[in-house]
């Protein structure tokens, strides 16, 4: 019997969440952008706060259908701060625009939608996950109405579109199959494994599409190209891990040996070489993040293959969630205050030396250079894959890191050359140094904190 | 033992602080000098109060450097000390126009310093190094003016004769060595031993080089191309001196054989270098022939067994041909010219100068009371005393004969002809060394008593017919050099000395031009290693350039080739975000059919 008594109190950061979407647009049609962002912030996060009483949890609510348990409950611990430093790129971004307001009611709309993914344990919560951040999403990327953004949004959507349309369709297949649409009667036996191998590839093809991986990612360069840099650090992080975590909710129910891993093994090579090798030769620093961004998805699809497989699996995406929340929220602060190409920031590490150390912390993190976060968790990938009998993507990942210390370090040399014209305008402020200033903290902290789990594996 | 070592530093010193300061390079020698004198000064007096002073430094292991102060070398000191005070008093005014006087002074004081390491050497580790360094300075000193024609060949000559025969001290050095066990100087004194010939042989050699003896004599007399000073104090007291006071400390060890040799040489070098001085034309070389000669008759000295006899000699000749050359110097500024044609009359214009160099060369003759006489006499005696005396008395009466000819005949060619004074620059300080050179010509046989009464060994011997014998030669040969005139003298011996009797063209063709072809050999053999070291060089070069070939072509364009290849394709891959979004889904879904395949074939197996 389900009771709405039990369940609510449960799903009080979600509502939370929408409580702070609404809010903020209520105060934006009262004018009040400032109290939107103040409201929204603070309710994200009263969530978080509420979330931490939930970690010991493992069940679900509404009839199964939504799952509280320690991804979902991780998911909003690592989603909810990271959109509250997005709230403040945004801030400092767009302060004072027209709309400004919307943009955080969107912001929260969008992360309710992750949420909903990064918990959902039916088959409807991923469609509407993936809705739910998407149309927000959209509108954000759209949002300075000029025809780079305008074009930007429209890709976004024709691919969001076509996706979806795979994914229900693929879905269709496994409502056909197992008669409901929870996530847990896949593990049914017996089941025709023609469609539930359908389902799955359009379930991929859905979740790949929000979790930018090849070869679904076509949108993400252009819609964080035109998008503000605030929206793009927005989008690269929170729909994304969001996406993410789902796929593991998925994996989790998904029978035994039916191939998924192979599949998703696959993806996740052509994801990290995709990414790195495209970033390489990007001269603009939000495009070069966007393909860094697609290739660190591919990183977390190691996880993904382990689910089931290694205990590592859970915390391994748990813990490199956070990290690449923390370093990518951080270089995109950066690049906010600093500019988009990689003219901009010649010089800057010797004009603001600690700009600089922190923009070289982020990219080293990213890299997964001891004792920053990132190395932590693809330690923990890797050590995941490697238990799951996949060594060699494990191999394949670790060749990639290396390739990926080139893409990132193009950055740390121009970082500390000397500049050839006039230094860049910086246009910084005090909410993007608390941006990064925080995921620098939370860089190290995480890098640091996280050393303790890495006994087990070394 | 501090005033030992000050001795030999305070010379030493001044050379640092010269080529420090370069500035006031006169004063700060003359200081050095000065300070070390009165090092030598106590020093001897120490000694002579029964002191006996050792300085052992660190040196080849087992073979300590000693410094040795003891009335021998405590004399020499104070005699090398002095004459080069005088000397050094001399030289300011001397080189007062010169525009290198910081070169001068430091290779002046340098060579002092090491001529006091030579006479106060305790082994013979330190003898011989101090024996190379004098040779080298020597070889400085006398091409100073380098640029004068003929000079750098006088500095060379000198240095090549002087060399080859020190191979003889090497030798003597080394036999003392592994006969004795050690190198201490006293020790080896004793004598005997297998090799005690040949060890006093290559003493002997030694000497013939430095003192330029018969027949390495030549060399002395070219050396005079250097500044006067230094033919004062290398060419009379010092760095000749080193071949006699050699011969004079290893005397005990010489045995029979040895001192016969000795003897001989020294007898027929003061024969016919005596000869040579009377023939020659250029009162400097009459001079450095006069050296020879003398010191021929020191090693007559020793070769008769009577070394006291040979110091007394060396150290009232050292005084006496300084101030002859320190005149002869007062005559060539006045003149411009050392050359005896060129000289007539030149003593009447400077008569003082005259006076004291006249007093001098009776000195030399051996006119009593002077020094000359008492050490002249010493030698002839113990020429006549010796068992060799029917092959060394005549030599050594024949010798004293030559000196006084020649010296009366530069005297009378000084005073006669005309004679236009000039005044003459910086002849108050050569006035000042000069004089007190004099004083000491005149006045050293006075101290002969002391230091007869220093040396426990041995006494002056003293015969009356010696004496008669010695002052009747001398007597003789001065109205002979007055009256006849030297060339008539020599009457068809003239041209033979004048080309310093030369045997079969003359230790040029024994000892120069091997040491120059010997040269000119190794100079090829050193071209041809060179080129070896260099082909070998670029052999290696040649091998490091392939290895770098094949590291670009090979392993370098291997890792360039992964690069480009990877840029490559992120271009390629950026080349499909065309932007075009039909195109970009058209690859989605060529992707998602692909998905769909692998799935599909991974569920039915």
């Amino acid at each position: 019997m389900i009771t709405m008594a039990r369940d609510l109190p449960l799903l009080w950061p979600e509502i939370l969440v929408l409580l702070a979407g609404a809010g903020a647009l209520a105060c934006e049609m009262l004018r009040l952008p400032r109290t939107a962002l103040a409201v929204a912030t603070a309710l994200l996060l009263a969530a978080t706060a509420l979330s931490l009483p939930l970690l010991s949890l493992d069940t679900t609510v509404f009839g199964g259908t939504f799952r509280v348990d320690a991804l979902s409950v991780w998911a909003k611990l690592i989603l909810l701060p990271a959109t509250v430093l997005a709230l403040l790129l945004a801030r400092a971004e767009l302060a004072g625009s027209d709309r400004e307001g919307t943009v955080y009611a969107l912001l929260c709309f969008t992360s309710f939608g992750a949420l909903v993914l990064a918990g959902s344990g039916d088959t409807m919560f991923l469609v509407l996950g993936v809705l739910l951040s998407g149309l927000g999403a959209f509108a954000l990327v759209a949002y300075p109405r000029d025809d780079a953004a305008t074009e930007a949004a429209m890709k976004f959507f024709v691919f969001a579109s076509v996706a979806g349309a795979v994914m229900v369709f693929g879905l269709s297949y496994w409502f056909g199959a197992t008669g409901t649409t929870l996530l847990d009667d896949l593990a049914t036996p017996g089941l025709p494994p023609a469609a539930i191998a359908i389902g799955l590839a359009g379930m991929i093809v859905g979740l790949g599409y929000k979790a930018s991986l090849a070869p679904f990612h076509f949108w993400a360069p252009d819609a964080y190209e035109g998008a503000p840099v605030s929206v793009a650090a927005y989008l690269s992080v929170v729909p994304k891990i969001g996406a993410l975590f789902a796929l593991a909710q998925v994996a989790r129910d998904l029978p035994p040996g039916s191939g998924w891993s192979g599949a998703v093994a696959a993806v996740a090579v052509l994801t990290m070489t995709w990414g790195y090798l495209a970033a390489l030769v990007q001269d603009n620093l939000v495009r070069l993040l966007a393909y860094s961004s697609i290739a660190q998805a591919g990183y977390f699809l190691l996880g993904i293959v382990a689910v089931g497989a290694s205990p590592l699996a859970l915390l391994s995406l748990v813990l490199f969630g956070a990290a690449y929340a923390a370093m990518n929220l951080g270089a995109f602060a950066i690049i906010q205050r600093s500019g988009r190409t990689l003219e901009s920031f010649a010089g800057l590490g010797r004009a603001r030396p600690a700009v600089g150390v922190a923009m070289v912390l982020f990219l080293l993190s990213l890299t997964g250079i001891p004792p920053l976060a990132g190395f932590v968790g693809k330690l923990l990938l890797f050590g995941a894959a490697i238990d799951a009998n996949h060594t060699w993507l494990a191999v394949i990942a670790i060749v990639n890191s290396v390739l990926s210390l080139a893409v990132y370090l193009r950055i740390v040399v121009a970082l500390y050359r000397q500049p050839a014209g006039a230094p860049g305008v910086p246009a910084g402020g005090a909410l993007v140094t608390l941006v990064w200033v925080a995921a620098l903290a939370a860089t190290l902290l995480i890098g640091l904190a996280a050393q303790p789990l890495l006994a087990p594996l070394v | 033992m501090s005033a030992l070592a000050t001795t030999v530093l305070a010379p030493l010193a001044a050379t640092a602080a010269i080529l420090l300061l370069r500035r006031t390079p006169a004063m700060l020698a003359l200081a050095g000098t000065a300070i070390g004198l009165a090092a030598s000064l106590a020093l001897l007096a120490g000694t002579f109060g029964g002191e006996h002073t050792v300085l052992t430094l660190p040196g080849l292991p087992g073979l300590p450097l000693r410094l040795l102060a003891e009335p021998l070398t405590a004399v020499l000191s104070v005699l090398v000390a002095g004459v080069g005070a005088c000397v050094m008093i001399y030289a300011v005014g001397y080189m007062k126009d010169d525009p290198e006087p910081v070169r001068f002074f430091a290779t002046m004081t340098f060579f002092l310093a090491a001529m006091q390491a030579l006479v106060l050497a305790g082994d013979w580790l330190l003898l011989l190094a101090a024996w190379e360094l004098i040779g080298l300075s020597s070889y400085l000193l006398i091409g100073f003016w380098y640029r004068r024609p003929g000079v750098p060949a006088a500095a060379s000559r000198a240095f090549l004769y002087t060399r080859s025969a020190d191979l003889g001290l090497y030798l003597a050095v080394f036999v003392l060595i592994g006969t004795h066990g050690g190198s201490v100087i006293d020790t080896s004194l004793a004598g005997g031993g297998p090799a005690a010939l040949a060890v006093g042989l290559g003493l002997l050699a030694a000497a013939i080089g430095k003192s330029a003896q018969v027949p390495l004599q030549d060399w002395l007399q070219r050396a005079m191309a250097g500044p006067t000073p230094v033919s004062a104090l290398l060419h009379s007291a010092t760095l000749v001196a080193a071949g006699a006071i050699l011969l004079i400390r290893s005397a005990p060890l010489l045995p029979p054989g040895a001192l016969l040799a000795t003897g001989l040489v020294g007898g027929v070098t003061t024969l016919i270098t005596g000869l040579v001085a009377l023939g020659e034309g250029d009162l400097k070389r009459l001079l450095a022939a006069s050296t020879s000669s003398q010191y021929g008759l020191m090693l007559v000295a020793v070769g008769a067994g009577v070394p006291l006899a040979a110091l007394a000699h060396l150290l009232a000749h050292a005084t006496i041909k300084s101030t002859l050359f320190l005149g002869a110097g007062v005559f060539q500024h006045a003149r411009g010219s050392t050359a005896l044609d060129a000289l007539h009359g030149a003593g009447r214009e400077h008569r003082t100068v005259f006076a004291g160099f006249t007093l001098a060369a009776l000195a030399l003759a051996g006119i009593p009371p002077l020094s000359g006489f008492f050490s002249k006499d010493a030698v002839i005696a113990a020429a006549l005393g010796s068992p060799y005396a029917p092959l060394l008395g005549p030599l050594a009466l024949a010798g004293t004969l030559l000196t006084g000819a020649y010296l009366a005949r530069a005297l009378r060619i000084l005073w006669r002809g005309d004679n236009r004074p000039r005044p003459l620059p910086g002849l108050a300080w050569m006035g000042t060394g000069f004089t007190i050179l004099v004083a000491l010509a005149a006045a050293l046989g006075l101290a002969f008593p002391a230091l007869e009464a220093a040396f426990p060994v041995g006494r002056l011997p003293e015969t009356a017919g010696a004496q008669a014998a010695g002052l009747a030669a001398a007597l003789a040969g001065l109205a002979a050099g007055w009256w006849i005139g030297g060339r008539r003298l020599l009457g068809p011996l003239l041209g033979w000395a004048r080309r310093d009797f030369a045997v079969a063209g003359g230790l040029d063709r024994w000892i120069l031009r091997p040491a120059l072809v010997l040269a000119a050999a190794c100079e090829r053999l050193e071209r041809k290693l060179y080129h070896a070291v260099l082909a070998i060089g670029r052999l290696g070069l040649r091998v490091a350039a392939a290895i770098r070939l094949g590291d670009e072509r090979g392993i370098d364009a291997l890792i360039f080739a992964l690069v480009r290849g990877t840029v490559g394709l992120g271009r390629r891959l950026r080349a499909l975000q065309s932007g075009l979004v039909h195109r970009e889904l058209a690859i989605t879904a060529a992707g998602t059919a692909l998905l769909w395949i692998a799935l599909l074939a991974s569920a039915w197996p």
